[in-house]
């Protein structure tokens, strides 16, 4: 099996745009999170969300603006920082390169204002892109389109777990020779009235915090709520190792092991017994031990059921060091941006590998007894150098994904 | 104003295209007009003229070269529904 670089990195989040900028905002402990500002018929019952503040007139030309969801702009302006940081990675053979691109709900956008235009103004001329802007795959397709990308091109939809699986699938892929180069990463973009209202609905968003809307998501807090929304992009390029070294290319840090499996229980309520199954599988495929784990980027999405269930996986996976390995959950600060989380947060975590300093759990000031590990609490925290990271990504309908990296 | 003019003015807000690139004798194939952005403009020209166009996009662009076979096709499609019941 080849192995697999990291060569570039794009990042479009609540916290700015660009990987850099990105990770001196969750070292500063800087939240994304704020009062929502969307176009809302009726006032929403949750004030708060993790928006990207983006012009997207400033990027692409105005007919293609039209072409275009949110999401795929934001998945577009994502992958063209990752491709431009690889530094020629894409200069070859293009059938040897690939787009491996996960998102939870697409098109949302599209989709809210058809329905908009269909029910509520009662009218039938919905725009004549609407199907191309809506469909799942348009943000992978783009991205093929755009840097000609012309041999696999995968979209995952699998909740939360959406872009995890899109990174673990393009390594798979890597190292398994059927390509040399892949953009694989997430983008979501789930801001709109119709989408939070279904979240809301089902009562799992966080309530705002009156004293300080940004510091509404707590995760692994006893006061926690619940999920911020979010939206955003988080792209990679992966490179056959051999190929990036040959070219002299600069690595940002390796891909080691991808850790798949499903909960097969319950649409919603997570399995301590398959999230850890889905760390140890990432950890065999890496050949990593536990006590090799020096940062764990957590699901940690603040919501009741999930804080407890991983803090429990991760005590069964690192054993007696559970409580010597920092885990923290950055969506304290971007939210949770749901297919493109697991991108955004490898990436995250990638950042700490090379920068040796640990993102902070923000807003954990009441902690809850049944969250007992080091969860970096407020605080960046400088590490010495430490040789791997695990960032895990546990989706609704089961699946749990994990990816491994190592420091390059 | 004529329909030319409208159409142009039109074309420019709602797709963007260059107004001084929008002469009577620019084809559609050299304004970059392909089939997607067929069907966008007879979207646009729908609601603007008020008008139906049954005929396929692809078919337009078959039968229309110039801005100004649109422009006078659009002239007919206004013409018959005004005789229409």
């Amino acid at each position: 099996m080849r192995r697999v670089s990291v060569t570039g990195m794009g990042v479009v989040s609540p916290l700015g745009l660009g990987a850099d900028a990105f990770f001196d905002a969750l070292v500063a402990g800087r939240s994304g999170v704020g009062v929502l500002d969307i176009e809302a018929p009726r006032p929403l019952a949750t004030g708060v969300g993790a928006a990207v503040h983006f012009d997207a007139a400033s990027y692409f030309p105005a007919a293609k603006v039209r072409m275009l969801d949110r999401v795929s702009q934001f998945a577009l302006v994502a992958a063209a920082e990752a491709v431009a940081q690889s530094q020629g990675a894409l200069e070859g053979d293009k059938a040897r390169m690939g787009a491996f691109v996960g998102t939870g709900m697409g098109g949302a956008r599209t989709t809210d204002e058809s329905y908009r235009t269909l029910y509520e103004s009662g009218s039938d001329r919905i725009k004549p892109f609407s199907v191309l802007l809506a469909m799942a795959n348009a943000p992978c397709a783009w991205i093929a389109i755009e840097h000609g990308l012309a041999g696999p091109s995968l979209s995952y939809s699998c909740a939360c777990a959406s872009s995890a699986v899109a990174i673990g699938e393009a390594f798979r892929s890597l190292a398994r020779g059927d390509c040399d180069v892949a953009v694989a990463g997430g983008a979501e973009a789930p801001l709109t009235f119709g989408t939070i209202r279904a979240w809301e609905a089902l009562r799992t968003l966080a309530a705002e915090d009156p004293a300080d809307p940004s510091a509404s998501c707590k995760p692994f807090s006893k006061d926690r709520s619940g999920l911020v929304l979010g939206e955003g992009a988080a792209m990679l390029v992966l490179e056959d190792r051999d190929r990036a070294l040959a070219r002299g290319a600069t690595i940002l840090a390796e891909i080691a092991g991808y850790g798949l499996c499903t909960d097969a229980g319950h649409i919603t309520r997570p399995s301590a017994e398959a999230q850890a199954r889905a760390m140890r599988l990432a950890l065999d495929d890496a050949r990593l031990s536990p006590a090799q784990v020096g940062y764990v980027n957590a699901h940690g999405t603040g919501t009741e059921a999930n804080d407890g269930v991983e803090t429990a996986a991760l005590h069964s996976v690192l054993g007696d060091r559970a409580r010597d390995v920092p885990v923290s959950s950055t969506k304290s600060m971007h939210g949770h941006l749901l297919g493109a989380a697991g991108a955004l947060e490898l990436t995250a975590a990638l950042q700490a590998l090379r920068r040796q300093v640990l993102p902070p759990t923000m807003h954990l000031v009441h902690p809850d007894p049944a969250c007992d590990l080091d969860y970096v609490p407020n605080a960046a925290r400088a590490v010495a150098a430490f040789e791997a990271v695990l960032s895990n990504s546990f989706a609704f309908g089961g699946t749990d994904a994990v990816i491994a990296a190592r420091a390059a | 104003m004529s329909t030319l003019e409208r159409l142009r003015s039109l074309l420019e807000r709602e797709l963007d295209l260059p107004a001084d690139a929008l002469q009577p004798q620019a084809t559609l194939e050299g304004l970059g007009i392909d089939s997607l952005r067929m069907i966008e403009i007879v979207f646009t020209i729908e609601d603007e003229f008020k008008v139906a166009v049954k005929a396929e996009p692809a078919e337009l662009r078959e039968r229309l070269k110039t801005f100004a076979d649109l422009a006078a096709y659009i002239d007919e499609l206004v013409a018959a529904a005004a005789v229409a019941p």
